[in-house]
């Protein structure tokens, strides 16, 4: 008898205990089978994009009527935002806990961020790991604790230089391959006032490229950066510190338009595609837009940044997804996962290539849809890419020490040392102002 | 003699016909919506001013605010910006007078000197972008004409970067000026004028002798509200012109942007937040003076 009420006790704690389990540890498998709401519902999205691949907005209109087609009782409603809008709208959204079900965000801190903050839930409870395991870069971006916060949509190599072979030949040069025929070109184009590469700091964005096109050729991995985030290391150390000196280098030699600190990015690439420039950078699903409107294949060439040193990130390109994750304040959290799945169906990958003719972030697109050889060695060089530097530094060191002081150095007003000695400063000032940023950013590491 | 001053005024008060407890129930209602719109908000300010993740922590936001090298360089800027306060109050001034004094199309040239005034400030900031490109008008203008040396990167030299934003908050604000004290100017009375003619007193002497004392009082108006402006009103033209980042650099970081970053760039509403009360108390020198003259100008009128 008491046996038998051991027993019955042991049953009942265990029951307890695996209730408990089940009600604290949520998972994508206990929400997938949840019943689909049959109400009337609306879905709002916030995104970005169509700035960098073309076409998105197509496409996702076409993605919203699909879905809707099949789900009569979802309406979705999307409203594109401007590059310096998407972050302070998103933030307003979050601090009145209303808006977006489904925000669009760049990947690794953008994406970081806003989980910690609570302001999304974890993608991965509501979609499958091995659903999640197909969609490119989640994990090293995304990733946090064995969660992933949002879903990668597509892959944006970071960043491709854009190489006009018509006016190197012209000029009796060839495309390079090092840092050193970078700079050899610089002088010789410089010298009959030509810009060998054309960009735009104005707006700060292209100062973060440069720092990851350039910065992640002296360190091993991510890791090396967020030691400096979090302290073990400093910005001031060589491996952090000589892509300064390589900029200022490339300023010295002219490698630059010089109206390079009042334009933006965008104005500068013109001079690329009217052939007022030998080079540019931009955003990778734009890459093969430029090519065509720059003469096609058999005139642009699409590479990594030539190397500067012997690190193994040299030479390579940067891979990056922009992501799409659901906010923690939406009444469906699992018809918004289950919508971002339905973007990477067979089909509607296909669509996203077709729409706008750049990769999308997922293992199983069929690369034999692209024909061109060019773009088609330019998808599986990112897909083998190094990971976006700009993307492991808080961001708001981002833009106060990486985009200001990238105008500066252009300008001449800043050296190679100053600028990393502010850097450092900044990200020592940012430990204290942002209490969190230590324990974040190593719990992000692990 | 002051004492007398105050006498009248108090004399001509009880001849108001509502009693104190009558302006008060009066006022009430709009009272009530400012308490509530203003008072809310500046509570709300002052508390998270304090605070940190919820808790309590003292003065340490204002601590962290206080020793940021770009709070510092804001506030520089904002100083510096009051330095064309002077400069459009003159401007104005001078424009008022000459309109004044033009006989024909006097409407016309009002309606010119005002439309920057009425144009949306992005619509300036995004035009003034392009003119002042290192590539842009102005320079191609100067180079056409043999002044190429005069030539500059007028936005993305962090050197002049300020004075050439200063440039086309100049040029915007001081249209508001001209209409201001070009009203009252022709609202003076003519006699005076005439008088002085009689006098043999010269243009100069004129407008210098007689316009100006006589709209004192609008000038310093115009002046207090100008000088509100450069320190708190100024950020549609910095974040247009600069792309919401201040530069390059920091050169053209302004308090309200500082805040504006840190609320909703940088993640942190409390030091925005602390920033704010500090920036209010700068503002709030300026009403308590504004006030002041007022009273004092009231108290001239009732002495006259």
């Amino acid at each position: 008898m008491k046996s038998r009420k051991i027993f019955m006790a042991g049953a009942i704690a265990l029951a307890m205990l695996l209730s408990a389990c089940s009600t604290s540890s949520k998972d994508a498998s206990s929400d997938e089978t949840m019943a689909y709401p049959t109400e009337n519902l609306t879905l709002n999205i916030s995104w970005w994009g169509e700035q960098e691949a073309p076409g998105a907005g197509k496409w996702l209109d076409e993605t919203i009527a699909l879905y809707q087609k099949a789900h009569p009782n979802v309406t979705i409603k999307q409203v594109l935002q401007t590059t310096e809008g998407l972050i302070p709208a998103f933030e307003a959204a979050a601090a009145a806990k209303s808006g977006p079900d489904i925000q669009y965000f760049w990947g690794g801190i953008y994406t970081q961020q806003p989980g910690w903050d609570g302001h999304i839930v974890p993608i991965s409870d509501y979609i499958k790991a091995d659903e999640l395991s197909h969609y490119i870069n989640g994990k090293v971006e995304a990733g946090f604790q064995g969660k992933i916060w949002t879903a990668p949509w597509y892959v944006n190599a970071s960043f491709p230089l854009l190489v006009r072979k018509d006016i190197l030949t012209a000029n009796g040069l060839t495309v390079p391959t090092n840092w050193n025929e970078l700079m050899k070109i610089c002088d010789v184009l410089s010298a009959k006032k030509i810009t060998t590469i054309a960009g735009g700091v104005k707006d700060g964005w292209f100062g973060g490229w440069i720092y990851s096109m350039l910065g992640a050729q002296s360190i091993a991995s991510q890791k090396d950066v967020i030691n400096a985030v979090v302290g073990t290391t400093k910005f001031t150390d060589p491996e952090h510190a000589g892509w300064w000196t390589k900029l200022v280098e490339s300023r010295d030699r002219k490698c630059w338009n010089d109206d390079i600190n009042s334009v933006e990015l965008y104005q500068a690439q013109q001079k690329f595609v009217d052939g007022k420039a030998a080079m540019t950078i931009t955003a990778g699903p734009d890459a093969p837009n430029f090519v065509k409107k720059a003469g096609g294949d058999s005139n642009v060439v699409i590479m990594a940044m030539p190397a500067w040193s012997d690190g193994p990130n040299a030479g390579k390109l940067g891979t990056s997804s922009q992501t799409l994750g659901v906010t923690s304040w939406s009444k469906y959290p699992q018809v918004a996962a289950d919508f971002i799945k339905f973007g990477h169906t067979t089909e509607r990958l296909n669509a996203w290539y077709a729409a706008t003719g750049s990769l999308p972030a997922d293992d199983r697109f069929d690369m034999t849809q692209v024909t061109n050889p060019a773009t088609r060695a330019f998808f599986e060089a990112t897909l083998k890419g190094i990971p976006y530097l700009e993307n492991f530094i808080p961001a708001q060191l981002d833009a106060e020490a990486v985009f200001k002081n990238v105008q500066l150095v252009l300008k001449g007003t800043m050296n190679a040392k100053e600028a990393a000695a502010d850097m450092q400063a900044q990200m020592e000032r940012l430990r204290k102002t942002d209490r969190k940023v230590v324990e974040n950013f190593t719990a992000w590491s692990k | 003699m002051s004492s007398l001053k105050i006498a009248g005024v108090a004399n001509r008060r009880q001849q108001s016909i509502y009693s104190p407890k009558e302006a008060l129930y009066w006022i009430a209602p709009a009272a009530v919506v400012i308490l509530f719109i203003f008072g809310y908000s500046l509570v709300s300010l002052f508390s998270q001013s304090f605070k940190y993740d919820g808790k309590w922590v003292l003065f340490e936001n204002f601590s962290l605010v206080l020793t940021d090298p770009n709070f510092h360089t804001s506030m520089q800027h904002n100083l510096l910006l009051l330095l064309n306060v002077p400069l459009l109050v003159i401007l104005a001034f001078v424009f008022a007078i000459i309109l004044f004094e033009t006989k024909r199309g006097m409407s016309f040239y009002r309606a010119t000197v005002f439309l920057p005034y009425v144009l949306p400030i992005p619509v300036i900031a995004v035009v003034f972008g392009q003119i002042y490109q290192l590539h842009g008008a102005l320079n191609v203008f100067l180079h056409s004409v043999g002044l190429g040396n005069f030539a500059q990167d007028w936005l993305g030299d962090p050197k002049i970067a300020l004075g050439t934003m200063s440039s086309v908050i100049i040029w915007k604000e001081m249209g508001f000026g001209v209409v201001l004290l070009l009203a009252h100017i022709i609202s003076l009375s003519s006699e005076v004028y005439e008088a002085a003619k009689i006098d043999g007193a010269g243009f100069f002497r004129t407008h210098w002798s007689i316009t100006r004392p006589q709209i004192k009082n609008t000038i310093i108006f115009f002046a207090l509200i100008e000088a509100i402006t450069m320190v708190s009103w100024v950020f549609n033209y910095v974040y247009v012109m600069s792309n919401g980042l201040g530069g390059p650099g920091n050169a053209t970081m302004v308090a309200e942007l500082y805040i504006y970053r840190s609320a909703f760039q940088n993640k942190a509403p409390e030091l925005a937040a602390a920033a704010s009360v500090l920036l209010f108390m700068a503002t709030l020198i300026f009403i308590v003076v504004f006030f002041r003259i007022q009273r004092k100008s009231i108290s001239s009128m009732y002495k006259a």
